[in-house]
């Protein structure tokens, strides 16, 4: 009961962000799904003009000669940046998980209530999950109609793969980015390094592709471990446990951080405050 | 630990980095009774509250709420008090019952509701109105509601008339006080020495991170610190005044105007006074701060 009002009220906080991020996204692949059918009629055109990009731009965008593919389409006009992109939302959204109250002064008389940290925390978690299927389960919707009547040739539950896939990155950096809130002095700078973090992350990798030198550093960036649209033709289940096993183990570190934790007062906001002022006694 | 106590501390310790909040506090709180706690800003006021509540950990020492150790029964613990945090912070997009709503379905909805509308009205509060338009006094209203709407055992409230004008201080007093009669233990922190004196059983005197001492309301009274400011219609001396006991020449503005700082027992003071041809007296309560200050110079220098 506690745990569902905990859950509620954090999801419908971010109604607006569901709606928001969920119908641009879904309306961008509604456009993308109906705009393949006119692409694969200038194939020929296309490929000659394709052949003439540099091969390690292509493959920067995670796009090859498979572009007429419904998996290498998917991936380069989709899948290849949608970590950069909603990825913010969800360094966002987990950097903010309980410190934004915190900082805000809110979590206080919160937590002043008979629920134990662990259960603020899970269904804030449990919120946090909500949101971030539910925006990609619109975007997913979007693609399902817009797919409809074109020679794409996916199914709805084809389609729902590169989605599970992206769910478990944007999990992942939501994780990392709510263990790092616990670690650093504020929300702000959580949800920098977060951010920097999925940069990193996603440049490292692209160039990855293209520079032999640096494959070996990939496989220990979470990109790695994106199928991007290519999950068409199957999910890797080893890549996605490793990525939601990641995500789940930054969550827990985090979680027996929070239990640790001294509420801080609102206002209180950095370690050169409290050093200073030395909270408030 | 005695059953009739509600809150117990000992030796308890916090620190914020270097800084040492608490001490070594130890408190002893009865069930039933109303207990001021009085202190300067930064004694520790607010730091024993949020150890009580397992809001902060502290580094050493024990607590017991309720006979609960507010760590290891955090819940249970909370589930029998109301807090209303001196930095009273309120999630602004509900309505003011949309928000004590929110809260009563993390106390498992255990809120009397017939109690809080009555109270709501004797606080001449509104409780549809917007969290966001609500001025500092009536969101202060709105942290006593949700403190006191579940009919807590004990209640934890910092600085509780904070914000608020005169009659509401004294309807939130008289609140207090029926609580209190209706067996709930009030512990609160103060800066205003009368309303410690109108309301306390007890009145804890905390400085520094440790209890000074514990002491009935009214030796608060007879420790007050007051300025003066008197004119008289002539030429006076105002030395004789200040070779009283417990009094100070502060400033002396002229040979007709000056003032004073008394110390306790005004009566020497005032019949002293009545033989000066007095036209006009100013009287100021100086800071708490500054009461302390005095009183701990004295207490220090014997």
């Amino acid at each position: 009961m506690k745990l569902a009002t905990v859950f509620l009220h954090f999801a419908r906080r971010s109604w607006g962000a569901i709606v928001g991020w969920g119908v641009m996204l879904a309306v961008l692949g509604l456009y993308l799904m109906r705009f393949y059918d006119t692409l694969a009629e200038q194939r020929a055109m296309l490929e000659q003009l394709v052949a003439q990009y540099p091969p390690a731009l292509m493959a920067f965008f995670g796009g090859t000669a498979e572009m007429f593919t419904a998996g290498g389409y998917l991936s380069l006009e989709f899948f290849s940046y949608m970590p950069i992109v909603i990825g913010v939302y969800a360094v966002l959204l987990g950097s903010g998980m309980l410190v934004s109250d915190e900082e805000n002064g809110t979590l206080d008389l919160v937590l002043a209530h008979p629920i134990s940290r662990t259960l603020l925390f899970a269904g804030r978690l449990l919120g946090a999950v909500a949101i971030l299927a539910a925006i990609l389960l619109l975007t997913w919707a979007g693609f399902v109609i817009g797919a409809q009547g074109t020679t794409l040739g996916v199914t709805p539950l084809q389609m729902l793969r590169p989605f599970v896939a992206l769910f478990a990155l944007l999990f992942l950096f939501a994780a990392l980015s709510f263990f790092l809130s616990m670690m650093l002095p504020s929300r702000n700078m959580a949800a920098t390094v977060g951010a920097l973090l999925l940069f990193v992350s996603y440049f490292v990798n692209s160039l990855a592709q293209i520079d032999e030198k640096l494959r070996p550093w990939g496989k220990y960036l979470p990109l790695h471990y994106y199928q991007s649209g290519h999950a068409l033709e199957g999910l890797k289940g080893e890549w996605l446990a490793i990525l939601l096993g990641v995500g789940v183990a930054f969550a827990l570190l985090g979680w027996l951080l929070f239990l640790r934790r001294d509420i801080r007062l609102g206002g209180e906001g950095s370690w050169k405050l409290r050093k200073a002022k030395g909270g408030k006694p | 630990m005695s059953a009739d106590l509600a809150i117990v501390t000992e030796g308890l310790l916090k620190n914020y980095g270097a800084v040492r909040a608490l001490r070594g506090l130890d408190l002893e709180v009865r069930r039933g009774e109303i207990y001021g706690f009085l202190g300067p800003n930064g004694a520790g006021k607010t730091t024993t509250i949020r150890c009580l509540l397992d809001l902060i950990r502290p580094n050493g020492g024990r607590a017991l709420v309720l006979g609960m150790d507010p760590q290891r029964q955090s819940v249970q613990v909370r589930a029998r008090c109301g807090y209303l945090p001196g930095e009273l912070r309120l999630e602004e997009r509900f309505t003011a019952e949309g928000l004590l709503r929110h809260l009563t379905a993390l106390r498992g909805r255990k809120v009397d509701w017939a109690y809080v509308r009555q109270l709501a009205q004797r606080l001449d509060f509104d409780l549809t109105t917007p969290v966001r338009s609500l001025s500092k006094g009536n969101k202060q209203k709105l942290g006593l509601l949700q403190a006191l709407g579940h009919r807590p055992e004990l209640l934890l409230l910092d600085e509780p008339t904070s914000g608020l004008d005169p009659l509401m201080q004294h309807q939130v007093l008289d609140i207090l006080r029926q609580v209190r009669e209706q067996g709930a233990t009030v512990f609160f922190s103060s800066h205003i020495i009368s309303e410690v004196e109108s309301l306390a059983d007890r009145a804890g005197i905390i400085r520094n991170g440790r209890l000074v001492e514990v002491i009935a309301p009214s030796e608060l009274f007879s420790r007050s610190l007051r300025r003066l400011r008197v004119r008289c219609k002539r030429q006076v001396a105002f030395d004789a005044l200040a070779r009283l006991p417990g009094v100070q020449l502060l400033t002396v503005y002229d040979d007709r105007q000056a003032l004073l700082q008394v110390e306790g027992d005004m009566e020497p003071f005032i019949q002293a006074l009545a033989r000066y041809p007095v036209s006009d007296v100013e009287t100021e309560r100086p800071s708490l701060e500054e009461v302390f200050m005095a009183y701990y110079r004295n207490e220090e220098g014997k």
